[in-house]
């Protein structure tokens, strides 16, 4: 039963950790390394909204999105796009970003066990036995907002479709209209808010650190490539199955295992099927 | 309403449109017509603009150099160098060779991804337009893209075209790989959308004899250049045209 319970809270946290990553990765196929430094980034902002500026929590959550949906597009408008369509350079570039972030505020102090968010509610309930804070109820009730959002943005929203359609063919999408660089832009502010939700939702749940950074790269990787790269269907299902052989993994094995995980899985998928879960229509595009 | 001077378009030192003039009339169809490697498609991305994209994703990957020269007028306004996505919204839009349809989103959702640039009133009115000149359709809104059939993804990439509010279509190869009665049906569709809406639009097709009879006037490519021109009569009834296209 805690498996079930904790299996689905771990899924939950990685969906929202890896869908930025998807977001930026399906759109504009910029595999965004900065990720992680984005989702630390957006803790230590919040952090000094509220400790150094004494402003509210949620003003300070909402205030520190928005600064979010700007570095995202800032990073976009003068850095990626200079290296737009070159892979490996945006790889090196977006990594570069991250680690120079990362290290930054290591070098700066940012780190010990002083800097914690505060859960949006105290106290815990029981499910089935099991004692579960709420704040880790509010990690599951987050995600499904975020996905669900997500779901009806790409599918009924003009600009979600548009996306949408830069995702597929991004040719096909110009002769329609729809700027390639605006639609990034919008993706990378995207991916970055989303992000920050994660950050948001999932550090009250411990310290903030600068390792988390790595830590929640990797796991996005991760979910993106069992997944599928780009595919957002595929991301959440793996989202599921990393959750759940992670929770197995520290139940049955040892806790201090869990973040082979993660690896052993992007090994084992890139071995077995490497265009991932749901990879169906790039693996067709790779055989022809 | 669209011209064009003296445009030559190289890939690396290979000659893909060798000093093309040509001219399309408002509320008229032109047609282009030549074999494989005329240089139609490489017409076709440079006047929506594709070119000017795949030429600076080439320059960044330090691949094959393209070179644009000339001049390009849409509407008295110079577009040589203006982005594909800008050239849209100026009205013209190409429904590409292949179709290019969204293989992972419902017809529907490529028929609403294709009215980005319209207004909700537009888009509306359009889709209507649309199922009413491609009835098929309406049976398969909600399936995939890449599930259709060839001429259902050709009828679809014209609407999902028509969706962006085109002064000017181009429609590149539109007949490609099609049945006999769809290529009428499709042939009879581009006419009917003309006289219609009065949108001016530009075909360019390899198989030219459904097409010539629609046209008001037709270039021949050969090799990347134009060697003849005339209106659809004078093409049909040319003795090179007639040997060529039609076998006689």
């Amino acid at each position: 039963m805690d498996i079930l319970i904790y299996g689905i809270i771990n899924s939950f946290s990685l969906a929202l950790m890896a869908i930025g990553f998807t977001l930026v990765y399906g759109i504009s196929r910029i595999p965004n390394f900065a990720h992680g430094a984005l989702y630390v980034i957006t803790g230590f902002l919040v952090w000094s909204l509220v400790h150094l500026l004494k402003l509210n929590y949620v003003v300070s959550i909402i205030l520190a999105l928005l600064i979010m949906g700007l570095v995202g597009a800032a990073i976009y408008r003068f850095v990626l796009i200079r290296v737009r369509g070159m892979a490996t350079s945006e790889i090196i570039a977006t990594y570069a970003l991250g680690l120079a972030v990362l290290e930054f505020l290591r070098w700066g102090g940012f780190k010990g066990m002083t800097y914690t968010l505060p859960v949006f509610i105290e106290g815990s309930i029981v499910i089935g036995g099991i004692p579960v804070d709420l704040q880790r109820v509010i990690v599951i009730a987050i995600g499904i907002v975020v996905v669900t959002f997500m779901w009806l943005f790409t599918h009924f929203n003009k600009i979600g479709l548009a996306l949408r359609g830069m995702a597929q063919d991004e040719h096909a999408a110009m002769m329609l209209g729809i700027d390639s660089d605006r639609m990034a832009v919008i993706a990378m502010a995207m991916g970055s808010m989303l992000a920050g939700i994660a950050a948001i939702t999932l550090l009250p749940l411990g310290n903030i650190v600068v390792e988390a950074g790595y830590n929640v790269l990797i796991l996005s990787i991760a979910v993106c490539i069992v997944g599928g790269l780009g595919s957002w269907v595929g991301a959440i299902l793996a989202a599921f199955m990393i959750g759940f052989l992670q929770i197995i993994t520290v139940a049955y094995i040892q806790s201090h295992f869990h973040m082979v995980v993660a690896l052993l899985v992007i090994i084992a998928t890139l071995i077995l099927k490497p265009s991932g879960l749901f990879g169906r229509q790039k693996e067709l595009e790779e055989r022809v | 309403m669209l011209e064009i001077k003296n445009l030559m378009v190289f890939y690396e030192n290979a000659i893909a449109i060798n000093n093309i003039n040509m001219k399309c009339q408002a509320e008229k169809v032109t047609g282009i017509f030549g074999a494989n490697s005329a240089g139609k498609s490489t017409l076709m991305y440079t006047i929506s603009g594709i070119i000017l994209d795949v030429k600076k994703k080439e320059e960044m990957k330090g691949g094959e150099r393209i070179t644009v020269l000339g001049n390009i007028t849409f509407e008295g306004m110079d577009i040589t160098w203006m982005k594909p996505s800008e050239r849209a919204k100026k009205g013209i839009v190409l429904c590409p060779e292949r179709r290019r349809i969204f293989a992972e989103s419902s017809a529907l959702e490529n028929l609403k991804i294709g009215g980005y640039l319209a207004t909700k009133v537009q888009a509306k009115k359009t889709l209507e337009y649309v199922f009413s000149i491609f009835p098929a359709l309406v049976k398969l809104k909600g399936r995939e893209g890449g599930f259709l059939s060839g001429g259902e993804q050709q009828m679809l990439a014209i609407g999902r075209a028509l969706m962006a509010q085109p002064k000017m279509l181009l429609l590149d190869e539109p007949l490609l790989g099609l049945s006999p009665l769809m290529e009428a049906m499709l042939a009879r569709a581009i006419r009917n959308i003309n006289q219609q809406t009065r949108i001016a639009i530009l075909i360019s097709e390899q198989y030219a004899r459904p097409i010539l009879p629609i046209i008001h006037h037709g270039y021949i490519l050969e090799n990347g250049g134009a060697v003849l021109e005339g209106n659809s009569r004078e093409l049909m009834e040319n003795p090179d045209v007639k040997s060529a296209y039609f076998g006689l």
